[in-house]
């Protein structure tokens, strides 16, 4: 079990954590500028290592007017044995005008029969900006075989909020359940192991940026689909999946997406977390 | 019998600060059709033309992704077609349109369920597809089958309130109608799948009988997901497997291309 409770805010152009809370087994590191932007970055720790079967871990963000986040993990993300449950992730983000979240954590990888469900609500305005990327892996097990979990579920809700009211730009629902048939074959995984997504909302999301996107992208050892939202409040979502055979090309490609979107739109340098 | 309905309105809606976890309450009493044109039993011809190829949606337009694989070449032929075809009707036909059809019949929102299939039809040459094809089914159901439900959702449509996606639009006019829900699912799933046959039959190109065995290997399959559908949850609804949807979004880039979709 884990509670973690971040509110994020702006002062002359410096974010900082103007609340926290944390409880049981999720906590966040010092907070530390990778850059002269202003831009705040926390990691998330899990002290325990793991989540475990009924295990519940609930993350409460929000970043506030003109506030900057950068939130990653300090390692995978690892779903052990959950007979008879399922362990979960529910996190709720609140974006202010002009706040920006950069949300990049690190792969999860579901063991045997481990089951997981992490469901992401998020709300911006038509202000905000929104950059999340993730990997999945296929798994582990003792004898090698891939996708031995029974469930993985990555539910977000992302809404957008004016002042008439709050409207539902994007459900990207993902479901793998390898016990249900064939997920590693044609119209599922298409022969690939992991699978890596990335998701923008931002008012400066256009085709223009899916078409440099998906140049960007298309070097690299993977089958990469690229798409546009439709358009709430001015503000547009562009959804990027990708199949790969490891974590690192994975980790490459999306990080060649969030470089290009952080040299063009805040002159900043590619990531670079140092984590490991 | 009606005016209890419209007092308890059921929604899927999910409130912030709760994660984002779909709330469900489902209505114990089915929704009686619309009094103005049930007739118990007398819906079957209607139902067919509802569901006839040659109802004209604009599905011969549409592969819904499949003309990827056609053009990666690794669709090419029966075998190939019938794989994607299974894998098509057990993750998009029963998470997306099969599910929408379901909870439409039991009573939830009308406009939320059109906002949850705009947002969760991401690949944009699917979910316009949808739309397409759901503001034909608009327009001709509002000829041939009208109704004040079917009345009512064009009117949101009109208003910008929704979009008008094909699933809902064929579950209003079926709703209205008074087919069951099992063979409104069972009917639509199936028109969906033949109407994706033809379109291969012509685009891979298939043998008339080889179009017909699929179709045979389509109905098993749909029988099975008519079977699911009921036990799903408000999660599932849009779950996608990634390979169908990344399929969806390159075919935007594909250069030559016979469908819309």
């Amino acid at each position: 079990m884990g509670e973690l409770e971040l509110v994020v805010a702006e002062r002359m152009g410096r974010s900082f954590a103007a609340h926290q809370f944390h409880q049981g087994a999720l906590r966040v590191l010092r907070p530390h500028y990778l850059d002269d932007s202003g831009q705040v970055c926390y990691v998330v720790v899990n002290p325990g290592g793991a989540y475990l079967g009924a295990d519940l871990f609930v993350l409460d963000l929000e970043v506030g007017d003109g506030a900057d986040l950068l939130l990653t993990t300090q390692s995978a993300t690892k779903v052990y044995r959950t007979p008879g449950s399922f362990a979960e992730q529910q996190m709720t983000v609140r974006l202010g005008e002009d706040a920006r979240l950069e949300l990049v954590p690190d792969q999860l990888i579901a063991y045997r029969e481990a089951s997981y469900r992490q469901r992401t609500h998020i709300t911006v305005r038509p202000s905000s900006s929104l950059v999340m990327a993730e990997v999945v892996t296929p798994g582990w097990s003792p004898d090698g075989a891939a996708f031995r979990y029974k469930e993985v579920r990555l539910r977000n809700e992302i809404h957008v909020e004016t002042e008439e009211g709050s409207q539902l730009l994007a459900l990207d629902n993902l479901l793998i359940r390898p016990p249900s048939g064939d997920v590693t074959g044609l119209g599922f995984m298409e022969g690939y192991s992991h699978l890596g997504s990335l998701i923008v909302v931002d008012l400066r999301v256009d085709q223009a940026l899916a078409d440099h996107l998906h140049a960007a992208t298309s070097g690299h050892q993977a089958l990469t689909g690229i798409s546009l939202t439709r358009t709430l409040a001015g503000t547009t979502g562009l959804v990027l999946r990708s199949l790969s055979n490891s974590t690192g090309e994975l980790n490459r490609l999306l990080g060649a997406c969030t470089t290009l979107l952080r040299k063009r739109w805040y002159g900043q340098e590619p990531l670079n977390l140092r984590k490991h | 019998m009606l005016s209890t309905r419209t007092s308890s309105s059921v929604t899927l809606g999910t409130a912030a600060g709760e994660g984002g976890c779909a709330r469900f309450a489902v209505p114990t009493t089915p929704q009686p059709p619309s009094p103005a044109t049930a007739g118990a039993g007398n819906y079957q011809l209607a139902l067919q033309q509802l569901v006839d190829s040659a109802l004209p949606t604009g599905a011969f337009a549409h592969s819904l992704g499949f003309e990827t694989y056609v053009d990666a070449g690794v669709v090419a032929d029966e075998a190939g077609f019938g794989t994607w075809l299974s894998a098509f009707i057990s993750q998009s036909l029963t998470y997306s349109d099969g599910l929408a059809i379901r909870f439409f019949y039991e009573g939830v929102d009308l406009e939320e369920l059109d906002s949850l299939l705009s947002a969760s039809l991401l690949p944009r040459q699917v979910r316009e597809a949808s739309l397409k094809m759901g503001g034909r089914l608009l327009e001709i159901g509002a000829e041939v089958f009208p109704s004040s439900a079917l009345e009512l959702y064009r009117d949101l449509v009109t208003r910008g309130q929704a979009a008008g996606h094909q699933p809902l639009a064929f579950a209003v006019v079926a709703r209205s109608l008074g087919v069951p829900l099992q063979e409104a699912l069972a009917a639509y799933l199936f028109a969906t799948a033949t109407s994706l046959t033809q379109n291969a039959v012509r685009a891979i190109p298939l043998g008339q009988n080889a179009g017909q065995r699929l179709l045979r290997q389509a109905a098993d399959g749909v029988a099975a997901v008519v079977e699911q559908i009921p036990h799903l949850t408000p999660d599932d609804l849009g779950a996608v497997s990634p390979g169908l949807e990344i399929s969806q979004m390159r075919h935007e880039r594909q250069r030559a291309r016979m469908f819309m979709s």
